[in-house]
C-alpha cells in the first residue's frame, strides 16, 4: 500500500500516492525498473465523474509520450489521455475492458490502465512531476474548480 | 400518498444530469404506463424530508431503486428509512450494456437517453412482475 498526500477541498477528499510520478494531466507513471505502469490520479477521476468506457491502446502499440494512450467515455465527459512515457505497451489490465468502475474505485491500484516497455524512462521521468509538485498543482486546480461552484 | 401492496419505484433525484433524468423517465414509464396498478413513484425527496406516510409505505412493501451515480442516493436512502430494497438499478450499469443509447440533454432527453429510459423500464417492469407474481399475465 502506497502512502499518500491528501486534502480536502470543499466536500471532496483527494489524495496523492507518493511513490510514483505525474504528467500535468493527473496520468501517474510507476517503474518497476523499465516497465511502467500507468493510470488515473484521483483528482481525474473524481473530476471526470463514473466512467463508462475505457478505450486503452492495445499491447504492441509503440507510443511516444504525449501520444493518447486511451480515451475514456464518463458520465460527464469524453477524455484522451496523454501517455506520460515513450515506450511499448506490452499489458493491457483486462479489468478495463470488463470493470472500468476500478478507476474510480481505486485509481492508484487495480484501476491502472497498462504497463509499458519505457525507451527512455529517465528522460521522461524528468519531465514529470514527483508527489508533493502533483499534489501542490492539484490542490490548486481543485481549490480554482471549488470557487466556481 | 397511498401504497396498498404496491411495488415502491425510488428513482434519482438528481437534477442537471442526463443519467438523473433517465432514472425519473423510466420510473415514470413503469408507474404511469407499464404498470400503473402494481406500483408507486416514491420522491426521494419525501424520504429525504421524512415523510411519515412515505417511510410506512416503505416499511410494508418492497421497494425498487434507481441510481443516478455511483453516490447511490434513492438505494442508500430507501436503506436508512428502514425499506427493503428487492433490486436496485443503476443507470450507468444499464448504459454499459446499451452503449448505443448515449443520453444527453437534461430537461429533454435526446433520442438516446429516451430509448435507454425505455430498456430501463422494461427491466424494471420484468421485476415488478417477479415481486407481484404476476410475470406470466404481463408477459
Amino acid at each position: 500500500m502506497p502512502d499518500y498526500l491528501e486534502t480536502t477541498v470543499d466536500k471532496f477528499l483527494f489524495r496523492v500516492a507518493t511513490d510514483r510520478s505525474y504528467n500535468a494531466v493527473g496520468i501517474w507513471a510507476k517503474a518497476d525498473g523499465n516497465l511502467i505502469r500507468i493510470g488515473l490520479s484521483d483528482y481525474l477521476q473524481q473530476r471526470s465523474g463514473d466512467i463508462a468506457f475505457v478505450e486503452v491502446k492495445p499491447s504492441g502499440s509503440v507510443l511516444a509520450a504525449e501520444d493518447e494512450v486511451a480515451s475514456i467515455e464518463t458520465i460527464k465527459v469524453n477524455i484522451s489521455l496523454p501517455c506520460p512515457v515513450a515506450g511499448k505497451i506490452v499489458r493491457v489490465n483486462p479489468e478495463m475492458e470488463t470493470a472500468p468502475e476500478k478507476i474510480n474505485q481505486d485509481p492508484f491500484g487495480e484501476g491502472w490502465l497498462c504497463e509499458i516497455e519505457a525507451s527512455d524512462w529517465e528522460r521522461d521521468q524528468a519531465g514529470l512531476m514527483d508527489a508533493p509538485a502533483y499534489f501542490a498543482r492539484m490542490k490548486q486546480e481543485a481549490e480554482e474548480e471549488a470557487k466556481k461552484l | 400518498m397511498t401504497m396498498n401492496k404496491k411495488v415502491a419505484i425510488v428513482p434519482c433525484s438528481g437534477i442537471g444530469k442526463p443519467y438523473g433524468t433517465v432514472s425519473r423517465v423510466a420510473a415514470y414509464q413503469v408507474t404511469e404506463d407499464d404498470r400503473a396498478q402494481d406500483t408507486c413513484l416514491v420522491p426521494l425527496a419525501l424520504l429525504v424530508l421524512g415523510d411519515e406516510e412515505t417511510r410506512q409505505a416503505l416499511a410494508n412493501n418492497p421497494a425498487v431503486t434507481i441510481d443516478g451515480c455511483k453516490l447511490a442516493c434513492a438505494t442508500k436512502m430507501v436503506q436508512e428509512c428502514g425499506g427493503k430494497v428487492a433490486q436496485e438499478f443503476a443507470v450507468l450499469d444499464i448504459y454499459r450494456r446499451y452503449r448505443e443509447f448515449k443520453p444527453q440533454g437534461i430537461a429533454e432527453l435526446n433520442e438516446g437517453g429516451e430509448k435507454l429510459a425505455q430498456v430501463l423500464a422494461v427491466e424494471i417492469d420484468r421485476v415488478v412482475d417477479e415481486l407481484t407474481g404476476k410475470g406470466g399475465q404481463n408477459a
